[in-house]
């Protein structure tokens, strides 16, 4: 139905269509000043060198990038004889974004569930799981297993919301790493430097992903998960200098154990005031092919 | 004619649309709204544990209802003041060094950049007030392993202050320099004023790094600047990696929770 086909006084609307326009650009202008702020300041702050609003941006193409070229090199595309309009459905920023969110979460449960393999692996050596060992390290393991399974658990139900299917399997990368260790996890110390490098890993790829993930859901459950990997290698950061300096029975949760704690053990649990990112695994390293 | 020209003009001031015009307004409001109750819920929990450790704390006016309607100053010393529209510089006090008109407000990302650095200059402050009454033998002999943990904690978290600080005078913000007063006076001081050996002074550290924890876990659903939103990410579990060596130290699981809890 048009205008003209309603009994309307058109004069009238007009009138009416212009002051509404009027108290648009009013209101606009109350509220550009504080946002041309924003953008001045991002035009500074590219001046300088800084960060600026544009970095989003570029950082929404690179994942759209990364989505094409990792599709595209697994033959993906080509198996299933897709085209160049699937190309440019995949290119889209909503199509990419959950299906770069779907890997990362992806690959984050592999993470933890090889976490989970590897603790299960602590356990079962005499010199961690076993009879007469330390009761603190055993605890901590176990726990620590059982909150990595939590985790891929989490990841996994991020993953499922997201429309994609869970990560049962391990980081193939990791395994590898894992597999090569474990006839040399003759002590505690090499058992410990094992877990570290998940622990790091974990905590170091959580973080990244943070940052790169467009869900706000994906994005809380990764960072409420980040600092706990986080926790888990100031243990371990701790513990290994302890058992350095031959003091593994320092390793317990009695409070009057602190009179005898070297003054390392107050610092080694966290050696940078910022958590570094150059152990961090590939977003896409640990999904489903 | 009249709205082809205004847009036109819209084009020439800013590089935004409209639409993003109003989702970016309503986003600054949200964020002010919604960044607020979660710092004062976080040092208001801190605040009930530490008056239920204390056992008569509150007498001191540290209830969690006064401190939450009190916040008012609580959030001026946090640099969250430069949320409201009345053009308050962000980041506490002006010193009589700053040239007036410098310093754009702080909203936004810059908001929480600015609630950061207030909350990083508190824990530095308190960890140097612990160092000192130390020295000074109120704790009694004082382990090496907890020494070397509050010299520590206290640069880590001076490098976290200067790197908000960083992000807000490159933004042309006031960097915030000050501790926020009314959390000291109403929460820390009164708390540490309880301290009488280590292991309480191992406890309220253990307050004050969860806090911080908390709060950054909440900022980081909440950045929306990609580099802000990295640097809080790469502090968050650093703060976490602090309470963990302290439950440590006091002899509790160093990692009770499965996830890292926000103020809520």
């Amino acid at each position: 139905m048009s205008l003209d086909d309603q009994s309307l006084d058109t004069r009238a609307l007009q009138d009416l269509i212009e002051e509404s326009q009027d108290s648009h650009s009013d209101a606009m202008r109350a509220a550009r000043e504080p946002l041309a702020d924003l953008v001045e300041t991002g035009r500074d702050r590219r001046a300088a060198g800084g960060f600026d609003p544009e970095e989003t941006q570029r950082f929404a193409h690179e994942r759209r990038r990364l989505m094409r070229t990792s599709l595209v090199a697994g033959g993906a595309l080509a198996a299933y004889g897709f085209g160049e309009r699937l190309l440019r459905l995949l290119g889209t920023p909503a199509f990419a974004d959950q299906a770069l969110d779907v890997q990362m979460l992806q690959t984050s449960a592999s993470i933890e569930n090889l976490a989970v393999a590897t603790y299960e692996t602590a356990l079962a050596l005499p010199f961690i799981g076993g009879e007469g060992t330390n009761a603190t390290i055993k605890a901590f393991v176990t726990k620590t297993k059982d909150q990595h399974a939590e985790h891929a658990r989490a990841f996994n139900d991020a993953v499922t919301k997201l429309g994609g299917s869970a990560q049962s399997q391990a980081d193939p990368v990791l395994l590898g790493i894992v597999n090569t260790a474990k006839p040399t996890l003759t002590d505690a110390g090499k058992v410990v430097d094992l877990a570290l490098t998940l622990e790091t890993g974990a905590t170091q790829t959580y973080q990244n992903n943070v940052a790169a993930l467009s869900d706000p859901g994906a994005k809380a459950v990764t960072a409420s998960i980040m600092g706990v990997e986080a926790q888990h290698a100031a243990i371990l950061l701790a513990v290994r200098e302890l058992v350095k300096v031959n003091q593994v029975d320092l390793v317990n949760l009695d409070p009057g154990n602190v009179d005898r704690l070297p003054d390392i053990a107050g610092k080694a649990g966290f050696p940078d005031s910022f958590q570094k990112t150059d152990q961090a695994r590939p977003a896409a390293e640990g999904a489903l092919q | 004619m009249k709205k082809k020209r205004s847009s036109a003009r819209h084009s020439e001031v800013m590089a935004i649309s409209e639409a993003e015009l109003v989702g970016l307004t309503s986003d600054l409001d949200e964020m002010h709204h919604a960044t607020l109750p979660a710092m004062h819920d976080a040092a208001g929990r801190w605040a009930d544990e530490l008056r239920t450790a204390a056992g008569g704390l509150g007498r001191v006016s540290t209830s969690r209802r006064r401190f939450l309607l009190g916040g008012g100053a609580a959030l001026g010393a946090l640099g969250l003041v430069a949320c409201t529209d009345d053009d308050v510089p962000v980041g506490g006090n002006p010193t009589p060094t700053d040239p007036p008109g410098t310093y754009r407000p702080s909203t936004g990302d810059f908001a929480v950049a600015a609630q950061a650095a207030g909350l990083e200059n508190l824990a530095v402050s308190t960890y140097q007030q612990a160092l000192d009454a130390a020295a000074a033998g109120r704790f009694g002999a004082v382990p090496p392993a907890v020494a070397t943990f509050a010299a520590t904690a206290k640069t880590q978290h001076a490098d976290h202050a200067a790197a908000w600080n960083s992000v807000l005078t490159n933004g042309s913000r006031r960097p915030v320099n000050d501790v926020d007063q009314a959390l000291k006076s109403g929460v820390v001081d009164p708390g540490f004023a309880q301290v009488t050996d280590v292991a309480g002074l191992a406890r309220f550290a253990l307050g004050l790094e969860n806090m911080a924890a908390a709060s950054y876990l909440d900022n980081i659903a909440k950045i929306e600047n990609a580099y802000a939103l990295k640097l809080a990410a790469s502090i968050q579990p650093v703060e976490m990696q602090h309470a963990a060596i302290l439950n440590f130290v006091l002899g509790q699981d160093p990692v009770p929770d499965t996830f890292a809890k926000t103020g809520s």
